[in-house]
C-alpha cells in the first residue's frame, strides 16, 4: 500500500461479505467474513477489518480516507425469496384482480434446469406477492392507444382503499393495464390514496406502476412495483443503518448500490427494486472495466462459486441488457444483465444413480458447508469439494486462509464409500471422475453459449474468477481455442471489485408506439422524431432529478439517449445507443433506423433484415452518468521469468489424467509481474486456487493478471 | 439415496415437503421405494393378507395363505382373482342423464351424455370409489392392468416372490 485508499466495493453474498478495497495507485486487498444476515454492517465491519489488517491497517484509520463505497448483497432478493416482505395491498382493474396470482402460467417454471422444464411434475407456484384479499379492483379502462374506453370510478377507488386501509397494509401498490400510455387514472388513484392516508393520520407509500416502470406487460409491470413497496422499502432501512455505520467510523461519502442494469444507483434512488440482483453482475461489470483497460473487447466472463456457474459475454465492449427478464421466479420490467448459469459449483453433491450407475452432479449444493471434508459441516453426502481436497487441488489447512479446517481422511472415506466402491473404481479414479464430467459440463455450457450466440470461442478472451473459478480454469477452457485465459490475482473478490468499478448510473425507461413506413413522408419522420424528442426530454427530467437528490447538478450528469426498435409486426426488440444526442430534424430518423439496420445485421444476419416492412420504436431510454473515481489497475515493472524462491511453499501431491504429480506450490501474493509459473503447479491465496497441471503455464503480467497457457506438445 | 420413512409416509398422505418432493422427483430414485412404500401400507391396512402391488389408493393385490392372489379393497372386501378384472365385480354406478350429471359440474360445463358417460365403480362392502371411467355409451368396461408380478420382483427387484404363508 502506497497511497491514500480510496474505493471500497462490498459483496454481501449469501454465504461470505467480500470487501474489496483501493488506493489511488491501484494497490487493492480483498476481505472475507461469514455473512451477517441480522445486521449486513457487521459482516461488513469484518470482512474490512481482514482486508485491511493485510496492510496493517484499521477500519478507523481507513475509512474517513474513502472516496466511495459500492454494495451489493443478496438481501433484497433473499426477502422476496422467502416471502418476508411488507404487507402490500394491490389496486388492479376491476375484473382483472386474478391476474397477479396467476402468474402468467409462466411462473411455475421460472428459473428451471432443461430437465426440470420438461418435467411437468415439478413446476410450480410460489404464493404470489400479494394475496388475493389484499387485491382490489377498480373499475376503468384505457386502451392500448391511451383512450379513455371507460372512466374511472372515483367512488370506487375510495372504496378500494378504504378496505385496504382498514387491513392495515403497510403499502399500496395501482397498476392499471396500459397506464405506461395514460397514467392518468392510476395517478387520480394515487393521489385519492394518499390524500386518505393523510386525513387518517397514517404513515404508508403509495406506488403508481405509471411513476416507477412505465413500460407495456402487466405482469412485468406490477410484479417490479409490488417488489418497491414489498422487498425494497425494507432494504432501504438495511441501507440507512449501513450507512450510518459507515458514517460512525468516520466516512464521508454516501453508499452507492449495485443495480441490475449494471450501473450503480445511490440508496436514495426512489426505483430501489433496480437493486434486487446486484452480486454477480458486479463481476460481469468487472470483467467489461478491465477489457476495456486492458483493449479487450470480446471477453467471456466465467465465474464458479459453491453453487453455480455463471456466464456472461461481453461483446465489442457490451455486454447484453435483457429487458423483460426474471428473477427469483418472478417476471419484472427491470433492464438486467444477461448472464447464464448453470447450477454445480464447488459445493455441489455428487451422487450415483443405481440403475444407470452414471455420476451425478448437484443441482443442490452443500453451500458454505463445503463438504464430508470439513467436520462440522454436518455434510454427509460428497461434494465436489471433497474431490478436489482428495485429488490435491486446494490446500485442506489454507482453505478461506486457514478460517476453515479440512478432513482429507473423511473425504476420502466418504468418496470411497459413495462413488468409488458402487463404481468398483479407486478413490482417486472416481474422484477425478467427478471433476472430469465437471470441466466437461462447463466446457460445454460455455461453448455452447458462445456458438448460440454466432460467435467461436478464438474469437473471446476468457476471464476466469470467483473462489472456484481458477481451480477449474484449465478444465474449462481447454481445447476451446479462447485467444487469451486471464485469471485475475483478485478472483476471490471479483464481484465486490466490479462493483467498486461500476458507473454512477441512473437509467429510465418508457415505453412508445411510433410507426413508420420504409418509404416515410418527411412530416412523418419529423413527428416521429419529436415525440422520440419529447420521451427523451420526460427521462433526461427523471434521471437529472435522480442526480440532484444525490447532490449531482445537472450539468455535470452525461446523458446518453437509447431506443428500441423492431421491424413493424416483430414482437421482440433491440436496445440501441442511439448516434446523435439529439432528434430534431427528419434526418435523424434516418441516422436511427440506420444504426438499427446495423445492430440487426450484427445481431441476426444480414439477409434477415427486412426495411420493407417499415419500423416500429418501441421504447426509449435514458442513461445519466456521472464521473466516480474507480479502482486503478495495478501497473507494475516486470521483473525476470523464474518466480522467487521465497514464494515456494513446497510440494503437493496433485493427481491428473490417471497419474500422481508432484505440483510445487506457490504464495500468489508472493509472485512478481514477470514471473511464469511451469504446471504440475498450484498457485495459493487466502481465498482461491490456481491449479496448473502438467502441460500448463501461466505468466503473471504486470496488472497482477496471471494469463494461462496449455502447451499441447508437451502431453 | 435412501429417504427417511417418514418422508414416504408423507409422500402417501399428500403432506410431504417441497423440497423433498422435488429431489424425489429430480434425482435418481431410490431403490428401496417399492419395499418401504408397500411395508407402509401394509402396515395400515386391516387384513393380514400379504400386499404383492397396489392398484389403487384403497385397491390391492395381495397373496392368500393358500397361494391365491385376488384383488381386495382396504375394507377387506375381495373382489377376484387377481388375473380377473375386478371392475365386473364392483357396484357400478353410470352418469348417463344430464341431471346425475349436473350434480357434478354446473350446466354447460358437464358432457353431453350421448356422447360421454361417466362410469363409477364402487366397493359393494365400503361404497368407496375405487374408479371412474370416461367413455362413450356401449364402450366395454376397461382392464386397466396385467402386472407380470414375478418378473417385477424377481428381475427387477431382485427378490424372491412372497411365497405362500403356511
Amino acid at each position: 500500500m502506497t497511497g491514500k485508499i480510496q474505493v471500497l466495493g462490498i459483496d454481501a453474498g449469501g454465504t461470505m461479505t467480500d470487501t474489496f478495497f483501493v488506493d489511488t495507485e491501484g494497490n487493492f486487498v480483498v476481505g472475507k467474513a461469514q455473512s451477517t444476515p441480522q445486521d449486513e454492517s457487521e459482516g461488513l465491519i469484518q470482512s474490512s477489518a481482514d482486508a485491511l489488517m493485510q496492510w496493517g491497517l484499521t477500519v478507523e484509520e481507513v475509512f474517513p480516507q474513502l472516496i466511495t463505497g459500492v454494495y451489493s448483497g443478496t438481501s433484497m432478493l433473499n426477502r422476496v425469496v422467502q416471502r418476508k416482505g411488507l404487507e402490500v395491498g394491490l389496486i388492479v382493474n376491476r375484473g382483472m384482480e386474478d391476474f397477479h396470482r396467476m402468474g402468467r402460467a409462466i411462473q411455475s417454471y421460472l428459473g428451471y434446469s432443461y430437465e426440470d422444464r420438461i418435467h411437468l411434475n415439478t413446476h410450480r407456484y410460489d404464493p404470489p406477492l400479494v394475496p388475493r384479499e389484499r387485491t382490489v379492483g377498480v373499475t376503468e379502462r384505457i386502451d392500448m392507444f391511451g383512450n379513455i374506453v371507460i372512466p374511472l370510478r372515483e367512488e370506487e377507488a375510495y372504496a378500494a382503499i378504504e378496505r385496504l386501509l382498514a387491513m392495515h397494509v403497510e403499502g399500496i401498490v395501482i397498476s392499471f393495464l396500459h397506464a405506461y400510455k395514460n397514467p392518468q387514472h392510476e395517478r387520480r388513484v394515487r393521489d385519492l390514496a394518499q390524500e386518505l392516508i393523510t386525513k387518517k393520520g397514517l404513515n404508508i407509500p403509495v406506488f403508481a406502476s405509471s411513476d416507477y416502470y412505465p413500460v407495456r406487460k402487466e405482469s412485468h409491470r406490477t410484479n417490479t412495483t409490488i417488489l418497491e413497496a414489498y422487498a425494497a422499502e425494507p432494504s432501504r432501512k438495511t441501507l440507512v443503518r449501513m450507512n450510518d455505520r459507515l458514517k460512525a467510523l468516520g466516512a464521508r461519502f454516501d453508499l452507492r448500490v449495485m443495480a441490475s442494469h449494471g450501473g450503480t444507483i445511490s440508496w436514495k434512488a426512489k426505483e430501489l427494486a433496480r437493486t434486487i440482483v446486484s452480486g454477480p453482475i458486479g463481476g460481469v461489470i468487472g470483467t467489461k472495466n478491465l477489457g476495456e483497460e486492458l483493449g479487450y473487447k470480446n471477453i467471456a466472463a466465467t465465474d464458479i462459486g459453491g453453487t453455480s456457474f455463471d456466464m456472461a459475454l461481453i461483446v465489442q465492449g457490451q455486454f447484453t441488457i435483457q429487458h423483460d427478464p426474471d428473477m427469483a421466479r418472478l417476471v419484472l420490467s427491470l433492464p438486467l444483465v444477461q448472464m447464464d448459469s448453470v447450477g454445480s459449483g464447488a459445493g455441489s453433491y455428487v451422487r450415483i444413480d443405481p440403475y444407470t450407475r452414471s455420476i451425478k452432479i448437484g443441482p443442490d449444493s452443500a453451500g458454505y458447508r463445503v463438504g464430508v471434508c470439513w467436520e462440522e459441516s454436518g455434510v454427509d453426502t460428497v461434494t465436489v469439494s471433497d474431490c478436489h481436497v482428495v485429488l490435491g487441488y486446494i490446500n485442506p489447512d489454507n482453505f478461506l486462509g486457514g478460517q476453515v479446517k479440512l478432513n482429507k481422511e473423511r473425504a476420502r472415506q466418504a468418496i470411497k464409500e459413495q462413488l468409488a466402491d458402487p463404481l468398483g473404481l479407486t478413490v482417486e479414479e472416481a474422484a477425478a471422475g467427478v471433476i472430469e464430467l465437471l470441466d466437461t459440463r462447463l466446457r460445454d455450457h460455455l461453448r455452447s453459449m458462445i456458438s448460440g450466440k454466432g460467435y467461436h470461442p478464438s474469437e473471446f478472451v476468457c476471464f476466469s474468477y470467483g473462489g472456484a473459478g481458477p481451480v477449474h480454469t484449465y478444465g474449462y477452457t481447454e481445447g476451446l481455442d479462447f485467444e487469451d485465459v486471464v485469471v485475475p490475482a483478485w478472483a476471490a473478490g471479483f464481484s465486490a471489485y466490479g462493483c467498486a468499478a461500476a458507473e454512477f448510473e441512473y437509467r429510465y425507461d418508457k415505453s412508445l408506439d411510433i410507426n413508420l413506413d420504409f418509404a416515410a413522408t418527411t412530416e412523418a419522420k419529423m413527428a416521429a422524431v419529436s415525440t422520440l424528442q419529447e420521451a427523451w426530454n420526460e427521462l433526461a427530467e427523471k434521471v437529472i432529478a435522480e442526480f440532484e437528490l444525490n447532490g449531482y447538478k445537472a450539468q455535470d450528469v452525461v446523458l446518453v439517449p437509447g431506443y428500441r426498435m423492431m421491424y413493424r409486426g416483430q414482437l421482440n426488440d433491440i436496445e440501441i445507443d442511439s448516434p446523435i444526442a439529439r432528434a430534431t430534424q427528419s434526418e435523424d430518423w434516418d441516422r436511427l433506423t440506420e444504426a438499427f439496420e446495423n445492430t440487426y445485421e450484427r445481431v441476426y444476419a444480414r439477409s434477415a433484415r427486412s426495411p420493407e416492412l417499415g419500423y416500429t420504436v418501441t421504447g426509449v431510454i435514458m442513461r445519466g452518468f456521472v464521473t466516480t473515481v474507480k479502482p486503478k489497475i495495478p501497473n507494475e515493472p516486470l521483473q525476470q521469468e523464474n518466480p522467487p524462491e521465497s514464494a515456494k511453499r513446497g510440494q503437493r501431491a496433485l493427481y491428473y489424467r490417471a497419474k500422481w504429480v508432484d505440483a510445487t506450490i506457490w504464495d500468489m501474493d508472493s509472485l512478481y509481474p514477470g514471473n511464469v509459473i511451469i504446471g504440475p503447479s498450484i498457485v495459493e491465496a487466502p481465498a482461491t486456487t490456481l491449479v496448473l497441471p502438467p502441460g500448463w503455464s501461466a505468466f503473471l503480467d504486470k496488472h497482477r493478471l496471471f494469463h494461462l497457457r496449455h502447451e499441447k506438445d508437451l502431453i | 439415496m435412501a429417504y427417511d420413512r417418514k418422508k414416504i409416509e408423507e409422500l402417501i398422505d399428500g403432506t410431504i415437503d417441497w423440497e423433498t418432493l422435488h429431489r424425489m422427483l429430480s434425482q435418481p430414485k431410490d431403490p428401496e421405494r417399492f419395499q418401504l412404500y408397500v411395508d407402509i401400507l401394509q402396515e395400515r391396512v386391516h387384513f393380514p393378507e400379504t400386499i404383492l402391488l397396489p392398484m389403487g389408493l384403497h385397491l390391492y393385490i395381495v397373496q392368500k395363505k393358500d397361494g391365491s392372489r385376488v384383488v381386495k379393497c382396504d375394507c377387506g372386501h375381495e373382489f377376484c382373482s387377481a388375473d380377473d378384472n375386478w371392475k365386473m365385480y364392483a357396484l357400478i354406478y353410470v352418469r348417463e342423464d344430464e341431471e346425475s350429471l349436473n350434480e357434478l359440474y354446473p350446466k354447460l360445463m358437464a358432457p353431453d351424455p350421448s356422447w360421454q358417460v361417466l362410469r363409477e365403480y364402487y366397493c359393494p362392502n365400503c361404497g368407496t370409489q375405487l374408479e371412474v371411467e370416461n367413455v362413450t355409451p356401449w364402450y366395454p368396461i376397461l382392464k386397466d392392468f396385467e402386472p407380470d408380478i414375478e418378473a417385477f420382483y424377481q428381475e427387477w427387484l431382485g427378490i424372491p416372490v412372497p411365497e405362500p404363508k403356511k
